[in-house]
């Protein structure tokens, strides 16, 4: 067994030995703050070339069929790492002080567990994974060491603990019944003959991964967790570790319980209307920007779980046609559009939050007011025009209008419901866009109508590269959709057999 | 070697824009220097295109964009000359603007918007396709708004920008039915396309426009043609274009003089092959011309403010180039080459009419050419570069309007031989009338006494030398270039897979001398009108049509030059001795109904404002309102109340206390539990 065979997972091994070397240097060297940070997102650049040198490889298998590199999970790996360097690219004008470096190795940790969990095809290496992206996340909501933190770190931490456990509940029961904790196998036991438990172990699972993806009503931790967090971390738990949640449910789900096609469609029927929403209901009344955020990525894991729905209806089903796609079956296309608009949300979420970050640094620090309140976003565009107008355009972009990324993966995924026959879906979807309008044009017209709520401030520089490279991508992709939508086929080919 | 660098053209307007709108107020004259270079820069790589290409080879580049689409980059004859009069005639406005605009606190946005106009207009020119034509004329469109409400404190110039904006926006709506029409047409055709190839390229349209059926083809023409009317300013959306002038002068020549209203007349050129495939197209399109350039020339007669003399008299030059495409039923692609031989000419004595009168203002401070007269002493440069500009304009003989506007006269008595004279009537009459108003403009402005007290001092050299410049163009360039352009721009065509017998079939104008070459032949060896009015006359050929002038009999060769010196010599006879003893006071007090009519523009505005829009449109909007506010709203409003009433209750669920969550939770899986059992029970999956 050569070195070079296990190239396809070098970046996780990069990123693992860099976050030991992180707190091995930080407690040595004294004020190294600023260096690991550097440090970190050099090691996150490195990675993210190796995995795109790999990006769409034949799925290749490791430690005993436990990890495939596939296309499927390349493109959650440039997600994650994408997401984690501008949250680190952010992170270098807030932590660069003493004990930064923790912030830093505990960042690396979670990138590397959700890293895993994209490649997981077996349901023990996806839980360690998964447990391993959670406890750095729970430490990271609490950095700040502020009452708010603490409090929003506590909600995560026991909300995400009774999930984990239910998660592993389901989990076993499915080894339980199917001697197996590889999803192929499991996939191949005939699971319908086990009666009610498959329902419940289904179910079970759900929870755990719609805790992370914030489905309603496994959501209610978010609101408060991304409100109180720091607000670069809220992006991370936003713009990551939720789409972990997804990439989990996508293997397990759709590979491992595909006997109980039938059970999840209901379930995600039900579960993605009502998120979709609640979510978006919420969003209206809220004050709180961070709040509006969160309600908005909770309404935005709605529409990505229509995914679930649409393949449960068009499982196998006959190709359609499909504009310069020609013959594409709709359950692809469903993944894919999915896919388009995971990648889409967590380029925006990370921008957006990043914004909010900026705007929370420019509050006075004695200030009695929320920082995140939306009175502080009032004649952005006048204190900091360059925030403001990346926010404006991240807000058209959640909003879905064009030519922006989250155009593009509303477009391809509610036109994957209607190719399905799931026209109602579409339509609640649909309505529920412009719904979401509301609350996404009142912080536009707080940004750019209302009269500025302090003077001009200076924007710091790491938040100011991490949202215009963002931007930037929020709009190439909007702009030439085709190579993305391209490699999100491939990549929704990995979960449905050949 | 320069066309590999085409995308430039539009790319560095774009960064001039983008340095001026952000880093603009630190730099000196708002960055002015910036939107010249760029356009300059555009300049040389169109002259060093020309001079690869010339004559025969077009620059076709593209890349896939999403779905069907593409973008993409050609430059045929029409787009190399449209380039070349564009960045020619823009740098030379740019640097004018740089003294003109100088010292106004607005200039670095002035200049940014003005780089942003001379992007989109620059990649209107060379799409090549017309998703992209669409996205630059409407951008485009915004930079005309944003330019003509520049001084946006000033009430006349917000309200003119919106009618600007609201009555283009009618043909925009139009011009995009046009093109839906027409790419669900060649979708319907399921055409196998090569490589490279997508439905809504140029090249692509032209080589199947025959199979469209004829009475689609008239629909999607006259869509384009509702977009080119509005975007050209054409009766009946040409009531904006007047009121555009009250942006800065600079503004109104290079938008509304040079180059944005030509657009659409480019538009109509670009799509020649779809008009005159459909039938009654090309009809329309020389009914729409030859009509506003009449009706507009009229108004032209009685304005007093010199900026709408002007603009009338653009409204009523592009209604000449519209005719002129028109009537091109009768003589083919010829008939491109004319108008675009005018459209190119006009915006180099139109430029320099603009500018001179900018430089008027500049110096005496008014509009009103009531209060000028005598304007001529002070300044000299200014008074005979407008002379040039309005001799031009006039069609005096050796001038550059003479060449061109003339063979548009021409060809519509060919036209007028095959088809119908009445466009060639209206045309003659507006020529006469366009010799007498331009020169009751420079009479009135630069001699007699002096009507008022105003500043009295030449313009500065940063402006005199674009009017030089534009002048040597105005009196040479349509003597210089004829014949080589139109012979340039009437193989056009020939680039494409385009057979124009078979589309002047389809089209309904079958022309014999088309079909039968012995025609064609006969027609040049009699030149007499017998031919023509046989059927033979004006064969599509273009080398034919060319050749047509000596098939004209003496007197209408010589017609447009009697009624230009005649015009001239008429506005000398009214203006010029009444000049002298002028007594504003009996102007305004004017009884005469036929100078009222005209002078209140045959009421338009109270016809189209007043009655129209004030009464029947807000009537009509009224009613609307009203079931708008009970019906609609009312339910949209008891829904959207419901909605956010229901939100708020949804809001108190999160109680922010960590065990309701987990409750939530549990109680979530126990519902999806029963819901599904009880759903797998009855059946319903």
């Amino acid at each position: 067994m050569e070195f070079s065979h296990y190239a396809p997972l070098w970046g996780e091994a990069l990123l693992t030995f860099l976050a030991v070397l992180v707190v091995l240097l930080g407690s040595l060297m004294k004020n190294s703050g600023k260096l690991m940070g550097y440090l970190s997102a050099a090691g996150l650049v490195v990675a993210l070339g190796l995995v795109a040198s790999n990006l769409t490889i034949k799925p290749a298998l490791f430690f005993f069929d436990t990890i495939s590199v596939d296309a499927l999970s390349q493109f959650f790996k440039v997600v994650f790492l994408v997401v984690s360097l501008l949250v680190v690219i952010a992170s270098l004008s807030r932590y660069t002080g003493k004990g930064a470096e923790e912030y830093y190795a505990l960042l690396l940790f979670a990138t590397v567990g959700m890293m895993v969990v994209s490649s997981s095809i077996d349901i023990v290496t996806l839980f360690v994974g998964f447990e391993l992206a959670s406890l750095s996340t729970y430490a990271m909501a609490a950095f700040d060491k502020s009452k708010k933190n603490l409090e929003a770190a506590m909600k995560y931490f026991i909300f995400g603990s009774v999930a984990s456990a239910f998660m592993l509940f389901g989990l076993s029961l499915l080894y339980g019944m199917t001697g197996s904790t590889h999803l192929a196998d499991i996939a191949a036991a005939s699971l319908a003959n086990f009666g009610p438990a498959t329902l419940v172990a289904l179910l079970f699972v759900i929870v755990g991964f719609g805790f992370k993806m914030a489905l309603v009503p496994f959501h209610m931790w978010a609101p408060d967790t991304y409100e109180g967090a720091p607000p670069l971390v809220s992006a991370l738990l936003a713009a990551g570790s939720k789409k972990m949640g997804f990439v989990a449910a996508f293997r397990v789900i759709i590979i491992a319980l595909v006997a109980l096609r039938m059970e999840w469609y209901m379930a995600f029927a039900i579960l993605a209307t009502v998120t979709m929403t609640l979510g978006n209901l919420a969003a209206c009344w809220q004050n709180n920007v961070r709040r509006i955020l969160a309600y908005s990525s909770i309404a935005q894991a709605g529409y990505i779980a229509i995914a679930f729905v649409v393949v449960g209806a068009a499982y196998g089903a006959a190709p359609v046609n499909v504009l310069n796609l020609g013959l594409v079956p709709a359950d692809q296309l469903g993944i894919a559009g999915a896919l388009l608009l995971i990648l889409g949300h967590a380029l925006m979420k990370t921008g957006a939050f990043i914004g909010t970050a900026q705007v929370s640094s420019m509050v006075s620090k004695g200030s009695e007011t929320d920082p995140d309140d939306i009175s502080n976003y009032a004649g952005l565009a006048k204190r900091a025009p360059i925030t403001a107008f990346c926010m404006l355009i991240f807000m058209f972009a959640l909003a879905g209008i064009p030519p922006t990324a989250g155009y593009i993966g509303k477009f391809v995924l509610f036109s994957s419901a209607i190719y399905s026959g799931l026209v109602w879906l579409a339509v609640i979807a649909i309505l529920n866009s412009a719904l979401s309008l509301v609350y996404y044009l009142r912080i536009i017209s707080y940004m750019y109508l209302k009269e500025p709520a302090g003077p001009k401030m200076a924007e710091q520089k790491g938040y100011v590269v991490a949202l215009v490279l963002t931007l930037l991508a929020v709009v190439w992709i909007g702009v030439f959709p085709d190579a993305f939508i391209n490699w999100a086929m491939q990549a929704a080919a990995v979960l449905l057999p050949q | 070697m320069y066309a590999d660098y085409a995308y430039l053209i539009v790319a560095l307007p774009v960064l001039a824009f983008l340095l001026c709108l952000f880093v603009g107020w630190h730099l000196p004259r708002g960055g002015g220097f910036l939107t010249v270079l760029a356009t300059f820069a555009g300049l040389i790589l169109s002259l060093g295109i020309f001079s690869e290409i010339y004559p025969n080879e077009i620059i076709h580049q593209s890349m896939p964009w999403f779905a069907n689409f593409n973008v993409g980059i050609l430059i045929d004859p029409l787009a190399l000359v449209m380039l070349l009069m564009v960045t020619f005639v823009v740098t030379l406005i740019h640097t004018y603007a740089n003294g003109y605009m100088n010292g106004d606190p607005g200039a670095a946005r002035y200049f940014a918007e003005a780089a942003l106009f001379t992007a989109s207009m620059l990649g209107l020119i060379y799409a090549d396709n017309l998703l992209q034509l669409f996205i630059f004329w409407e951008l485009v469109g915004l930079c005309s708004y944003l330019l003509i409400g520049f001084w946006y404190r000033k009430p006349s110039a917000a309200a003119a920008a919106k009618k600007a904006f609201l009555t283009t926006r009618v043909g925009d709506v139009l011009f995009l039915a046009g093109i839906i029409l027409l790419y669900n047409n060649l979708a319907s055709l399921n055409l196998t396309l090569a490589p490279g190839e997508y439905l809504l390229q140029f090249p692509v349209i032209y080589a199947h426009v025959a199979q469209i059926p004829a009475d689609q083809l008239t629909l999607i023409a006259l869509g384009l043609l509702g977009g080119a009317v509005g975007k050209s300013g054409q009766f009946p959306l040409h009531v904006w274009l007047p009121d555009a002038m009250e942006g800065p002068t600079t503004v109104s020549a290079m938008i509304h003089a040079a180059t944005m209203v030509t657009a659409g007349v480019y538009l109509v050129a670009r799509m020649f092959p779809l008009f005159y495939a459909a039938p009654y197209g090309l009809t329309a399109v020389a009914a729409v011309g030859a009509f506003t350039a009449l009706f507009a020339a009229t108004m032209g007669l009685t304005a007093f403010d010199i900026k709408r003399v002007l603009a009338f008299s653009t409204v009523s030059q592009l209604g000449f180039m519209m005719a002129g495409l028109g009537v091109g039923a009768a003589v083919g692609t010829f008939a491109v080459g004319v108008s675009i031989f005018h459209l190119i000419g006009h915006s180099f004595f139109k430029a320099l009419l603009f500018l001179g009168a900018g430089s008027v203002i500049h110096a005496v401070n008014t509009n009103d050419m009531r209060e000028m007269g005598g304007v001529g002493k002070y300044m000299k440069w200014t008074m005979y570069t407008m002379l040039i500009g309005s001799l031009s304009l006039a069609g005096f003989p050796l001038f550059t309007g003479f060449f061109s506007k003339d063979e548009i006269i021409v060809i519509a008595y060919e036209y007028g031989v095959m088809i119908n004279f009445l466009p060639y009537i209206m045309l003659v009459l507006a020529a006469v009338l366009t010799a007498i108003y331009t020169f009751r403009m420079w009479f009135s402005v630069f001699t007699g006494k002096e009507r008022s007290d105003y500043g009295k001092h030449e313009s500065p050299m940063i402006m005199i030398g674009p009017l030089v410049i534009l002048a040597v163009f105005a009196f040479g360039f349509g003597f210089a270039a004829q014949e080589d352009f139109y012979s340039y721009l009437d193989s056009n065509f020939e680039h494409y897979d385009v057979d124009f017998a078979q589309l002047g079939i389809i089209g309904g104008h079958v022309l014999e001398g088309h079909a039968a070459p012995e025609g064609a032949a006969l027609e040049e060896e009699q030149g007499a009108p017998e031919v023509a009015e046989s059927g033979h006359g004006a064969a599509g050929e273009g080398e034919e049509g060319g050749e047509g002038e000596a098939g004209e009999p003496w007197y209408i060769q010589i017609l447009p030059i009697i009624v230009a010196i005649g015009g001239i010599l008429l506005a000398g006879l009214f203006y010029f001795d009444k000049i002298k003893k002028f007594d504003p006071s009996q102007v305004t007090g004017d009884k005469d109904p036929i100078r009222k009519l005209l002078l209140k523009g045959y009421y338009q505005h109270e016809i189209l404002t007043g009655w129209f829009a004030e009464t029947v449109v807000y009537g009509t909007a009224l009613i609307c309102n009203m079931i708008d506010i009970k019906l609609v709203d009312g339910w949209l409003n008891w829904l959207s109340a419901w909605v956010l009433g229901f939100a708020q209750h949804i809001r108190k669920v999160q109680t922010g206390v960590v065990q309701n969550y987990v409750t939530a939770l549990v109680l979530g899986v126990v519902v999806l539990v029963v819901v599904i059992t009880l759903a797998m029970e009855v059946g319903l999956v």
